[in-house]
């Protein structure tokens, strides 16, 4: 262990985060570093390695922050990244982050990374919620019968976090581990000449080889690849069938054997080392409570929907008149600025790149921050109160129908946020069908990114079903998404059905902070966004619509005008054959937003607003036509990135895109053209 | 006989996890062991909600028909 410890100075430390999930690891790592990473009440939320830097009196800390996994049996992706980084042991400590309150099944990860060898220190975090509960833990005890230092901390309000960073800098040095459990005669036979056969064969003396040899004898896929890298394919099949040999003969399987042996190691420490009331004494819980009526067999959707409602009628009513007084604000900017330009002088090109170009494109993307902040406030509380896993466990009806699970519900929530980290949270999922399936019909949860496009349509053209309309868009994302799956499943992959598990954690009050963070991190990359690749896209658009030199602005002969015009004739059966509504969709590829920053560039939005001019533009069939594809079709770079690099081939993201760009233009087209024949909003 | 069988409120000693290595280990992870009491909070056709000590974890009938428990209880 503590590999490349040379490569850092004596005053450097190199600490990783390791644990169950909800344990309140990133919690812990945003308290030691500083940092603002998103924490929420699921398991699941962290799926990446994020890194941070802390200092400690004359000590530089480098802190990790892994995935939370309940053993180094690793069944998802986000657990690999954890057992990958443990058991590649670059780093001087692991502090590992345990969950006082439920010491249990907490302790069978630890015990598993003492037994490898890791240096360790036992976090007993959320030590408040255990003595709310009546458990009281004897850390000295704890800390001999496991053989490492135990620390109690509260992370969420900031407790033992300095005695914690001084534990971590004394024993950045600390001597290997080396528990050992006896797992009963037979077993330990085995392993000690599992053990020889290893030392024969020359086994790198770098890694602990009694736990290899335990790992061998469990069968642990990743302890046979290590074995067969380190000694050769021909030994390592002698060793295998060594063990297989001596199953054989055995009565009982030895991974059970192991297996319950370390359960009762855990359970003997625990009997000396903690106090709990008897399980009896114990009334039922408050979040029991709220179960028994949200995963109620009859009241589970209906309550699903009526929250999501909720959230849809909060992110409108709310977010409203906020959206009304910035968008007078940007006109009448526009219109002073402009007046007071050409009053200066300046020449009316720069005055309509200011007015037309940055106010009419960056503007009426801007004017969507409250919607944006509200929404992911919604989100964010929805999060951080336990509530996630329940939705995930009520949609479990819906999605096994569609040969999913519940599980594949929760990326569907989260790209409601954005389709990014949706596509990314497919890495909670074990099997690779039920991720791929899940990465392909994520674009169709609607996401912030086109929350603008839908209020400015829905602000213009349906105002007094301002709400509905954008309800009902959110809702035909999620039909689609659930039809798709049910084609995917039967045309894709046949059978290799995975397995639900799933914890549900108890309910928590959300924190402000916690809720905050979320909002201002999600607001935040809202303005970068809108600062970089929105107003590099409404600047390219401006001058598109300038050129060739001499050319009226924004005209059809303009380049803009010309390329849209191009475009357009796929759109106009759906009833958008305009070149305005082409070329907006075209380089919404780029950002979802960046249809409102065209829109309004081309329709030189600075008068009058963006509304009145897709008001004389669009009747409200085409509108919603309109909306029907910006929901539906191929989605923005950035998710196309992220599918191919969780996909690791470019065959998804490029499915992806044609398969959604074909369906949006499919569903558009009944829209319009049934619309059309019944006569509604014509 | 196997948890997916079972009623709401009743509870039973887990004996064995039978099944292949990935829903036995998974199942091992969450704390489905040998010896330990679990409850059944919800059951209503779909996923099962169990208690296992104080954690609360959905599970699949499927995966609910892996584990075998004895309704006696377990002895202490």
């Amino acid at each position: 262990m503590a590999l490349n410890k040379k490569e850092r100075k004596n005053n450097e430390v190199k600490v990783a985060l390791a644990g169950n999930p909800n344990s309140g690891k990133t919690t812990m790592f945003n308290e030691i570093t500083g940092s603002r990473q998103h924490v929420g009440n699921w398991p699941g939320v962290t799926v990446e390695k994020k890194t941070g830097q802390a200092s400690y009196h004359n000590y530089s800390l480098e802190v990790i922050d892994l995935p939370g996994t309940y053993s180094l049996g690793a069944y998802s992706e986000d657990e690999v990244v954890a057992r990958d980084f443990l058991t590649a042991g670059d780093y001087d400590v692991v502090l590992n982050i345990i969950n006082s309150s439920n010491l249990d099944r907490n302790l069978y990860f630890t015990v598993q990374l003492l037994e490898m060898g890791v240096d360790l220190i036992a976090v007993l975090n959320m030590a408040d919620e255990a003595e709310k509960k009546g458990i009281k833990i004897d850390k000295n005890k704890l800390g001999q019968l496991l053989g490492t230092p135990v620390v109690e901390t509260v992370a969420s309000r900031g407790k033992g976090i300095d005695n914690l960073l001084e534990q971590t800098v004394q024993n950045r040095n600390l001597a290997e581990a080396s528990l050992k459990i006896d797992y009963g005669s037979e077993v330990e036979d085995l392993i000690s000449e599992v053990v020889e056969m290893l030392k024969q064969y020359d086994f790198s003396q770098q890694i602990n080889q009694r736990w290899a040899a335990v790992k061998l004898i469990e069968h642990d896929p990743e302890a046979v690849k290590l074995l067969e890298r380190e000694v050769g394919a021909s030994k390592a099949k002698k060793i295998k069938s060594f063990i297989a040999e001596r199953e054989l003969k055995s009565e009982d399987d030895f991974d059970n054997i192991i297996i319950d042996k370390k359960y009762e190691f855990i359970n003997k420490v625990i009997e000396e080392s903690v106090k709990r009331p008897a399980a009896d004494e114990e009334p039922e819980n408050h979040s029991d409570k709220i179960d028994a009526v949200v995963t109620n067999k009859y009241l589970g959707i209906p309550i699903f929907m009526a929250v999501m409602w909720g959230i849809f009628k909060f992110t409108f009513t709310v977010g409203d008149p906020l959206i009304g007084y910035i968008e007078t604000f940007f006109e009448a900017a526009g219109g002073w600025i402009g007046s007071l330009l050409l009053g200066a002088g300046v020449s009316p090109l720069i005055s309509s790149f200011i007015t037309d170009g940055i106010i009419g494109g960056v503007g009426s993307v801007l004017v969507f921050i409250p919607n944006i902040f509200l929404l992911f406030l919604a989100i964010g509380v929805l999060e951080d109160s336990g509530y996630m896993s329940r939705a995930a466990y009520v949609m479990d009806k819906v999605m096994s129908k569609l040969g999913l699970h519940g599980k594949s519900f929760i990326p569907m929530i989260v790209g409601f946020g954005c389709n990014v980290p949706g596509v990314m949270a497919t890495r909670t999922l074990d099997s690779k069908r039920d991720r791929i399936i899940s990465i392909l019909i994520n674009p169709l949860m609607s996401c912030s990114a086109r929350l603008p496009v839908y209020v400015v349509f829905a602000g213009a053209l349906f105002s007094n079903h301002a709400s509905t309309v954008v309800f009902s868009l959110y809702a035909l994302g999620i039909v689609m998404a659930v039809i798709m799956a049910g084609i995917f499943n039967k045309i894709l992959f046949k059978g290799e059905r995975s397995h639900f598990v799933m914890e549900l954690p108890p309910y928590r009050f959300p924190t402000l902070k916690g809720v905050f963070i979320h909002m201002w991190e999600k607001v935040g990359a809202f303005l970068k966004k809108a600062g970089t690749i929105i107003f590099s896209v409404v600047v390219l658009i401006w001058v598109l619509a300038n050129l060739p030199l001499g050319v009226e602005y924004a005209s059809a002969e303009s380049f803009i005008g010309q390329f849209g015009q191009l475009v357009a004739p796929i759109f106009a059966p759906l009833g958008f054959g305009s070149w305005q509504a082409a070329a907006s969709l075209v380089f919404g590829i780029l950002a979802k937003e960046v249809v409102v920053g065209t829109l309004g560039v081309v329709y030189a939005a600075g008068e009058g607003g963006l509304r009145a001019a897709l008001t004389t533009n669009f009747s409200p069939l085409a509108a919603y036509s309109f909306l029907t594809m910006v929901l539906i079709y191929t989605p923005c770079i950035a998710t196309l990135g992220a599918i191919k690099s969780e996909t690791q081939s470019w065959k998804w993201p490029l499915i992806t895109a044609s398969y959604l760009f074909v369906l949006a233009w499919i569903v558009s087209f009944v829209i319009y053209q049934g619309g059309l024949l019944l006569g509604i909003g014509i | 006989m196997p948890l997916a069988m079972l009623r709401k409120g009743e509870t039973a000693c887990i004996k064995e996890i039978v099944g292949g290595r990935t829903a036995r280990g998974k199942l091992n992870d969450l704390g489905f062991v040998n010896g330990k009491t679990v409850r059944i909070h919800s059951s209503s056709g779909g996923p099962l909600i169990v208690g296992l000590g104080d954690n609360r974890i959905a599970i699949g009938r499927g995966m609910a028909h892996k584990v075998i428990v004895d309704t006696e209880g377990c002895e202490n």
